[in-house]
């Protein structure tokens, strides 16, 4: 086990990222997914080393342990793999995103189910990447609104920027 | 009526400082090097243990060949070969073997059930499942006759391959429960054992399936009794005081005397015990600290040297002011299972534990832990045992 210390003299430990090697495929994913979303917050000031040792465990296990099925010939185990992975990038696309090279190639592959769950997985990203865009254009917006009301911009600028804006908000 | 109860503070300032010196250390007392005169037992995976199956398999068939007349050989399990290893403190298996014939009138009932459990090991390790040992039992009534012919072979089976029996996959009905600030795996699922309400999880008797992925528990607590287990589930006493607990409902059978360990040795947590203040009571400690006479070739994966007997002790009845009347006078054999404990090595080397039955048999008392109630339903969960946690009250 990996051990935490806490200020306040608790002690948090969690499970060896060596030991993830015999894991099934998809778990050390699963595992990183439920730290965060369930306990980091109540780890105190151990909060930032344990986000830390997730990351670790992202590149060194969780990733190369994916990529090395999907880049297998086993349909079973790549479909196992990637309704984890489109369920993961539904809740949180950034953790998923390593293995956005491999969609094209899973495209194309001669399996309806695995085509499917590489489209879903796609469009996913795609929403992210808007919400992303999104967020980016509406704290220029608030920016322009500004400079607006202050008279540093004109009308027609102003217009330009909220129409750019709501076309990306549809 | 119930009694006011007085809210007292406490900080388990002993446990506490026993968990970080532990955590310091960076284990417990669990890795174990075996005396030179005892029996190696390994925890094998599947494919390990089906190698050895398959090894075992051809040894026989060798000396079909060359003499016509196999043979099995195996560490013998009888009162004799069990050796008491003061260093470790455990019940280990001596290297006596016997051999079993496969060609004499005594032992051929014997050495055909030892095949048919070798042929069921096979399956289940092939197929990857697990089995109760009623279930193997059932596999070929005719032949076993009855479960405990069974389990002997079974046993017989797991010792023959120098390994655990639930390396073989053949595993106990499950029967304990576990709660508290613990997360595990189970195959591919994450089960939290704080929020399975208060009846806790089941602990699974297919450990191998098993990984402790998260904790921030400081000590384990170990309950012998289920009505104990339900106040202490009731009263979320892990949220106030970051435990686990977990109970067998009495003598912990191999999965949770195994899952127990790897709980102490893989989170280096202390770990205590409460039982009744009897001579059951002291059997179930010792059983978790030291391993059982039957089960003695795998003590080093079964027994917890370092848990602690917390409680109920004789001498804590006046301390607590526990009323006579649910004091209850020990029977005869109460007396004659005192004083064999007293026999006992392990128990003369503990002199505190040794005193306190020496006491139990001067005042020919015992009690139930229920008998703290006599105070209130959360005097245990209130005084007693944060009290004792605080000032180190125990015994090992």
């Amino acid at each position: 086990m990996k051990t935490f210390k806490m200020k306040n003299g608790g002690v948090v430990q969690l499970a060896d990222k060596n030991k993830m090697e015999e894991w099934p495929i998809e778990l050390p994913l699963l595992f990183i997914e439920y730290i965060k979303d369930k306990l980091l917050d109540s780890y105190g000031s151990a909060k930032k080393e344990v986000e830390k040792y997730l990351d670790e465990i992202l590149k060194e296990v969780a990733i190369p342990r994916l990529i090395s099925v999907l880049e297998g010939e086993d349909n079973e185990e790549i479909v196992l793999a990637l309704t984890r992975i489109e369920e993961i990038s539904k809740k949180n696309a950034e953790m998923a995103k390593p293995i956005s090279k491999y969609l094209d190639d899973l495209l194309k592959r001669n399996n309806k189910q695995i085509v499917k769950l590489a489209k879903k997985i796609s469009g996913n990203f795609a929403k992210a990447e808007r919400k992303k865009e999104l967020a980016k254009k509406r704290n220029v917006m608030r920016d322009k609104e500004k400079l607006f009301l202050e008279g540093k911009i004109n009308g027609e600028e102003y217009a330009k920027a909220r129409l750019e804006y709501l076309t990306l908000k549809e | 009526m119930a009694k006011k109860q007085i809210s007292k503070e406490f900080n388990l300032q002993a446990m506490r400082k026993l968990f970080l010196e532990y955590i310091e250390r960076g284990k417990v007392k669990s890795d174990i090097i075996l005396p030179p005169d005892t029996v190696k037992i390994d925890n094998l995976n599947r494919k390990e243990t089906l190698h050895r199956l398959y090894k075992l398999v051809d040894d026989v068939l060798e000396k079909i060949y060359k003499s016509g007349r196999p043979s099995i050989e195996l560490p013998s399990r009888s009162g004799t070969n069990i050796i008491w290893d003061e260093e470790n403190d455990l019940l280990l298996l001596g290297t006596q073997i016997v051999e079993k014939q496969f060609h004499t009138l005594t032992s051929v009932a014997d050495i055909t059930r030892l095949m048919r459990v070798l042929e069921v090991v096979n399956e289940l390790l092939n197929e990857d499942i697990h089995a109760t040992k009623r279930e193997v039992f059932y596999t070929d009534v005719n032949l076993f006759l009855e479960q405990k012919n069974s389990d002997k072979s079974i046993e017989d089976v797991a010792s023959m391959l120098y390994t655990t029996r639930n390396s073989t996959h053949v595993v106990a009905a499950p029967k304990g429960t576990c709660v508290g600030r613990l997360r595990i795996r189970d195959k591919s699922d994450i089960i939290d054992l704080e929020g399975l309400g208060s009846g806790g999880w089941t602990i699974s008797p297919m450990l191998d399936n098993i990984d402790i992925i998260e904790s921030d528990a400081e000590f384990i607590l170990v309950i012998e009794k289920d009505a104990a287990m339900m106040r202490l589930a009731e009263a979320r006493f892990w949220r106030k005081y970051p435990c686990i607990l977990l109970t067998a409902q009495g003598v912990g059978n191999v999965a949770v005397r195994m899952f127990l360990k790897r709980l102490s040795k893989e989170l280096t947590l202390p770990v205590f015990a409460l039982v009744d203040a009897d001579p059951y009571g002291m059997y179930i400690y010792s059983v978790y600290l030291r391993g059982s006479k039957r089960l003695s070739y795998e003590s080093p994966f079964l027994a917890t040297p370092n848990i602690k007997l917390l409680g109920l002790l004789t001498r804590d009845l006046d301390k607590y002011k526990i009323p006579q009347e649910v004091r209850i006078p020990m029977t005869a054999q109460d007396i004659k299972r005192s004083k064999e404990l007293l026999q006992e090595g392990y128990v003369l080397k503990n002199k505190e534990w040794a005193d306190d039955i020496r006491l139990s048999l001067k005042l020919k008392i015992k009690a139930e832990i229920q008998s703290l109630s006599a105070h209130g339903f959360q005097f245990l969960t209130d005084e007693y045992l944060p009290e004792k946690l605080t000032t180190g009250d125990w015994i090992g």
